[in-house]
């Protein structure tokens, strides 16, 4: 990379380090007259977070009433009841507005002042229960405070309520800039900082991801943006909840706002995605809302740090009445072309960003485990695009026909063996593994009867603790899915965590569980085998060509890495809390290549997958895909 | 050779090949590109400034024989919506343009079948006499060679004799793609690639000054794109007569084109397109960002990827507008665009003389 702009060399050699940035390299990034730099720099945080991705969701915007009992200055959506403009959607409105392939219903709207509580429950649960395939984001921080003070219930209450109903995310609205002289100014009627985020942060502690917004380009200033979004920042590291990130530019319309500009210009805009990207180092997505951002600036911010676009929204009446220029409705085709045109790979996604769908060749699955890290270090890329994928997801995109490559799960390249190549690699452990590891409060053969919490990623793990539990101890415990992110483990009598997770409590424990059983070394004193996690494959309906390609980059990359995992204990392995020797041993703890010993190991777990199989066990309820 | 290869190639000065051209216009990612491009960008250009000038785009006729597909401006003869404007009545405009500070005439037509040569001298001459506040940068290529045509003439005498009524400055229109496998579909009637070649060697062996342009998002291809960049080049190392590259993308609306090509190409591809013609144009000063054609905030991105100048406020102009492509500005609003793209705003003349600066702060966001 070549900077122009000298006080941005430091800040980048601290983002390669994993360091976290302060307000002040905020500041110097936002100033900066160097602006590809900084884009760039974004450009690559956002690679090694999303790879070539960028999500986009078919989703319905729902705006169920405009009739509010606040008056903010900078809103023209709003109106009083009995005004000309106001207006009222019934739950049968709602579904009127809904089509089949919708995947998230995203719903906001104004606070009147006679709507009963059971009607918005209603419209919740009955979303719910006649589109399944469409999951419920609705109400803002602001609204979940006027619910709890109108029906006199906790946040907790409220919010436990919704989710009952079925609300699955929240969006990240109401957020404004945290700053109480500019709330003050503008915004003297909304929640402020302290009340969103409470809101927030219990939904988290639920287990309802939410989203975070933040309104620029009317009177904050550069040190109230980044403030901001280091509040997030501190937040994010609390709770972990936040899926995304979405600045907005400020619409002036009709709204008596007066800005500096009309509009804010584009390299604000870029800037502001960009900055944010290299800020929030512990958000997963920024998101360039090409409603609010126009689509000129959206298809440049995708190479400026976003990977994500939003969807297709369908009605956007909150910025078009503020005359926002973009129309109401582009077509999926149309965000797939924008995402295309930006040298990024279009990837459909639900309310949780797990991948659906795939509209690009070449894909390969990229693993987000430190383990698989050699493979990907040195990796060029060349005709092939990354797209970062938990192994379960990778399984089901396979299937599809709509991922080419990557490090399968052993179960899945099981199933998949028909149309699956292997490439000669694999992740195999020696002995020990550290980060397939069940958290226990009791010893195997106690665990008869019992149930145990797993995680949703990866069919593999659950399969090896199947087989250990039936054919190593002969006792028989019930599995239950883990969900993302936050859960409550308490109430399980062991959980199964795999990856960077698993890592992470290996070192620092699991509050609770008391015994740590390390899965790949209890089937190695077993059966005297190496356990292979995963297999690297390739579909077979790809040229021939493309395998040979493959197989000598994954090589290349195994060899520049030699036996010097420094440099990823450096970034990764810092990000999940292990100094560089721990990383050093475990990386040196497996074996990358798919020889003899591997093959006769994948032999053995075939033949127990199949009794139990065929003894009807460990079918449904480990419910992995 | 691998783009980054070819990327340092170009950042050393060094002149990147044709193949290396497409290589690299096909493969290098937008931010790489735009990197190099500014490189050069403040090589030529150093400072951070940008320039603009003060312009209009009238017409003087939409009457056009040509029919070309990608157009919605013209009407032929006698038929309904057809102008043809008296030398008197675009005096008149003229003199209204520098009452508002105009200091460039952007003026084309259609090709004409039936104006005498002597309209076009007319013009030429009575606005140097009469608005001699605004400098004259009349006729495309094609509108040269029509006249040409009309009056049994060389195009190298028409050139003449417009110089010395006064006139010193073409606008590089009627280019389109210089590929004549495009121009056989999109613009049968209006000449080879050779035809705009040949002009505009003679306008420079003659001393004009000509931009070039290129309007792409249509039917073109990679390789079509640097042959179009590939002749200017070359043109350009004969006679270094132009001033400056602009590119644009093609407007579908009201075109018979509309129906293969429905969308017109998206900002990234211009901000591509920008990038790649800094580095293939070694021997051009100037890159053109146009706002107008693009948008404003495209217009703005433009000038980080490798433009150094905004082009014109465009007091009046009719062809995008025939395609409903509507963007307006004031010189206000011009300057205010720049110095929230983080420069400071020069306005210039047609030949790129700077007027008066209008320093930005030190920082803009």
């Amino acid at each position: 990379m070549n900077i122009r702009d000298r006080k941005l060399a430091p800040i980048w050699d601290k983002i390669q380090q994993g360091q976290r940035l302060t307000l002040a390299d905020g500041l110097a990034l936002y100033t900066t007259q160097d602006v590809i730099a900084l884009g760039r720099m974004a450009n690559e945080v956002q690679q090694a977070k999303s790879g070539d991705a960028v999500y986009f969701v078919l989703n319905q915007k729902i705006e169920h009433t405009n009739i509010c009992v606040l008056s903010c200055k900078f809103c023209d959506f709003a109106a009083k009841k009995g005004d000309e403009r106001a207006y009222e959607m019934t739950t049968e409105d709602v579904l009127a507005k809904l089509t089949p392939e919708i995947r998230e219903v995203h719903i906001t709207g104004g606070m009147p002042p006679d709507w009963p509580w059971e009607r918005y429950l209603d419209l919740v649960r009955t979303i719910h229960h006649r589109l399944p395939e469409a999951d419920v984001k609705a109400f803002t921080a602001v609204e979940i405070d006027f619910f709890h003070k109108k029906f006199r219930m906790s946040i907790e209450e409220v919010l436990r309520q919704l989710q009952a109903a079925g609300l699955k995310t929240m969006p990240g609205g109401g957020a404004e800039i945290f700053s109480e002289r500019v709330r003050k100014l503008l915004f003297n009627q909304k929640i402020g900082a302290k009340g969103w985020f409470d809101v927030h942060s219990t939904a988290h502690r639920l287990g309802i991801p939410t989203n975070s917004t933040m309104l620029y380009g009317h009177v904050e200033t550069l040190e109230e943006r980044l403030i901001h979004m280091i509040k997030l920042r501190d937040a994010q590291d609390e709770t972990g909840g936040f899926l995304t990130f979405i600045p907005l530019a400020f619409q002036p319309g009709e709204t008596g706002i007066k800005p500096r500009n009309m509009f804010t210009s584009a390299i604000d805009d870029l800037k502001t995605i960009a900055v944010s990207r290299l800020m929030l180092d512990n958000f997963p997505h920024i998101k360039a809302y090409w409603v609010m951002l126009t689509e000129e600036v959206t298809s440049v911010a995708l190479n400026f740090g976003a990977d994500d676009i939003d969807g297709t929204v369908g009605g956007e009446k909150i910025a078009h009445d503020a005359g926002a220029t973009s129309p109401t409705t582009i077509a999926k085709e149309k965000l797939i072309q924008m995402i295309r045109d930006a040298g990024k790979i279009p990837v459909e996604r639900d309310v949780y960003y797990n991948p659906i769908h795939v509209y690009a060749d070449n894909v390969i699955g990229k693993i987000p485990y430190l383990n698989s890290v050699p493979f990907h270090a040195h990796l060029e890329k060349q005709q092939f695009r990354l797209l970062p994928v938990v192994p379960r997801r990778m399984g089901v995109l396979a299937a599809q026909g709509e991922l080419d490559a990557g490090l399968f799960s052993l179960m899945d390249f099981l199933r998949l063996e028909d149309v699956l190549e292997p490439l000669g690699w694999c992740i195999a452990t020696r002995d020990q593994v550290k980060s397939v590891m069940l958290f226990s409060k009791e010893g195997w053969r106690d665990l008869e009867g019992k149930t145990i919490g797993i995680t949703d990623d990866t069919a593999t793990s659950v399969q090896l603790l199947r087989v250990l539990l039936e054919k190593k101890y002969h006792v028989h415990a019930t599995f239950e899915r883990l969900h993302a992110g936050v859960n409550d483990c308490s109430r399980f009598d062991a959980v199964l965590l795999i990856g960077d997770e698993a890592l992470r409590h290996n070192k620092a424990g699991l509050d609770g569980f008391e015994l740590v059983f390390d899965l790949a070394s209890e089937w190695y004193e077993w059966q005297k085998l190496p356990f292979v996690f995963a297999v690297w494959a390739i579909r077979k309906a790809l040229p021939e060509e493309s395998r040979r390609d493959l197989a000598g980059l994954l090589e290349r990359s195994l060899d520049a890495c030699g036996d010097d995992f420094a440099s990823i204990a450096g970034t990764h392995g810092r990000r999940i809390g292990l100094t560089e020797a721990e990383t050093q041993e475990y990386l040196e703890g497996f074996n990358y290549k798919l020889g003899e010993r591997e093959q006769e190991a994948i032999g053995v777990f075939r033949r127990f997958q199949a009794e139990l199989a065929a003894s009807g066990v460990g079918n449904g309820d480990s419910r992995e895909g | 050779m691998y783009v980054q290869d070819i990327l340092a190639k170009a950042r050393e000065g060094e002149r990147i090949t044709r193949e290396e051209g497409i290589e690299l216009y096909r493969h290098a990612e937008l931010l790489d590109l735009a990197e190099a491009a500014n490189e050069i960008r403040f090589r030529k250009n150093p400072g951070q400034q940008v320039t603009f000038v003060v312009d209009t785009n009238p017409n003087y006729s939409n009457v056009c024989t040509i029919d070309c597909i990608f157009c919605a401006f013209y009407r032929h003869p006698g038929e309904e919506g057809e102008y043809t404007y008296t030398v008197d009545h675009m005096i008149g405009k003229f003199k209204e343009s520098a009452g508002h500070g105009v200091t460039t005439v952007l003026l084309q037509g259609g090709v004409h079948p039936s104006l005498p040569f002597d309209y076009y001298k007319e013009l030429v001459r009575r606005t140097r006499k009469e608005v001699p506040e605004v400098f004259p940068h009349f006729f495309s290529t094609s509108e040269i060679i029509g006249m040409a045509h009309g009056a049994g003439m060389s195009t190298e005498q028409v050139l003449r004799e417009l110089w010395d009524a006064g006139l010193r400055s073409l606008p590089g229109g009627g280019a389109e793609i210089l590929s004549d496998r495009v121009k056989k579909k999109i613009s049968r009637l209006k000449g080879t690639s050779a035809d705009w070649a040949g002009v505009m060697k003679q306008a420079h062996r003659i001393g004009y000054k000509t931009t070039a342009t290129m309007m792409y998002g249509h039917l073109e291809n990679e390789e079509d794109v640097v042959e179009h960049l590939e002749l200017v080049r070359q043109i350009q190392d004969e006679g270094n007569g132009f001033t400056a590259f602009i590119p644009w993308s093609f407007k579908p609306g009201n075109t018979p084109l509309e129906k293969i090509i429905p969308h017109y190409a998206t900002p990234t591809r211009y901000l591509q397109m920008i990038a790649f013609s800094r580095l293939y144009l070694d021997n051009l000063p100037h890159i053109q960002a146009s706002w107008f054609s693009e948008g404003k905030k495209t217009g703005q991105m433009a000038l980080h990827f490798g433009a150094d100048d905004f082009g014109g406020t465009l007091q009046e102009e009719n062809v995008h507008a025939a395609a409903n492509f509507v963007n307006t500005t004031s010189t206000e609003e011009c300057v205010r665009l720049i110095h929230d793209a983080g420069f400071s705003a020069a306005q210039r003349t047609t030949l790129y003389e700077i007027l008066r600066v209008i320093p930005t702060a030190e920082v803009a966001v």
